[in-house]
């Protein structure tokens, strides 16, 4: 294959990168998702707190 | 699960149409090799379009109906287009080395508004960090997404409108769909990879909308709870001042 080098890049980064960009992203919809689990769980805390004050 | 078969599509079909561009497709008479970097090139410039226009269409309705969804849908592909645009940069750099004999050129219309267009968009990312108040921040970055999106037909006509190094369009063109520059076989391939590439667009952009959303509720949560405790801790401090002023 002529310019194999620029074509590896090319596809490497390209198709790398789509791939790389989805995990991370899943990650953090991952990180996310605990996040608002703790945020609710927090909110349910004050909530109940309130009520008995 | 909808989603996971959506994207478990997209695996499937990227990974058939890049063994049909690398292995199966033969390479072209003049450019040799290097024109295979066009089937995953053109994809990702089609993509950064298709972002950076729902990310337009997005702000628009979002300053229409004023809500936060549609801002979520415009962040989401924002962010998406942003990498498709650097991808496409890229993908014509590597083309551009072989073919051309130079990775950029500043003087050509096609690259230097394609530059300008992935700074814009960037700057769109940034501009929305600037505040915390959601409703605020949303109608500054419609703004903002409204007026990049002008580059938009100005990126894509720029090889029409001017002359430059980038070749005009394969396709792209009304009256070239049935009578493409390029032979058949090379055009499916490109079709192809267009689609493969759309199903992972379409994939990205439910999972990063359902993150932009999730993130919107975990902030609206936490400012809430920043309210609910500044009221309960208010009523401690003006009660003594009451009691001086009744006594």
């Amino acid at each position: 294959m002529e310019n194999a080098g620029f074509v590896i890049a090319a596809y490497g980064v390209i198709l790398g990168g789509t791939a790389l960009y989805a995990a991370v992203l899943l990650r953090r919809l991952s990180a996310a998702c605990k996040a608002l689990l703790h945020t609710r769980r927090g909110a349910e805390g004050t909530a109940r707190r309130d009520e008995d004050t | 699960m909808k989603t996971r078969i959506l994207g478990l599509a997209a695996v499937v079909a990227l990974a058939a149409a890049s063994v049909n561009a690398l292995f199966m497709v033969p390479a072209d008479l003049n450019q040799g090799d290097a024109q295979r970097i066009m089937y995953v090139h053109v994809p990702s410039a089609w993509l950064g379009y298709l972002s950076f226009g729902v990310t337009a269409l997005g702000g628009l309705a979002y300053l229409w109906k004023h809500d936060l969804r549609l801002d979520a849908l415009a962040h989401a592909a924002a962010e998406i287009g942003v990498m498709f645009t650097a991808f496409a940069i890229w993908g014509g750099m590597m083309w551009g080395q072989p073919v051309w004999g130079v990775m950029w050129q500043w003087e050509d219309p096609r690259l230097t508004t394609t530059a300008l267009l992935l700074a814009l968009y960037v700057g769109y990312l940034l501009f929305r960090r600037l505040t915390d108040d959601p409703r605020r921040r949303a109608s500054r970055a419609a703004v903002v997404g409204l007026v990049a999106a002008v580059d938009i037909p100005i990126v894509h006509f720029s090889v029409e409108w001017w002359r430059g190094l980038h070749q005009g369009p394969t396709i792209g063109s009304p009256e070239r769909v049935l009578d493409p520059a390029a032979p058949m076989q090379f055009v499916i391939a490109l079709l192809t990879m267009l689609a493969a590439f759309t199903l992972a667009w379409a994939w990205l952009m439910v999972r990063r909308y359902q993150l932009a959303r999730i993130e919107l509720e975990t902030e609206e949560r936490a400012r809430l709870g920043r309210i609910s405790a500044a009221r309960r801790a208010a009523p401690a401090t003006p009660a003594p001042r009451a009691e001086e002023g009744v006594g």
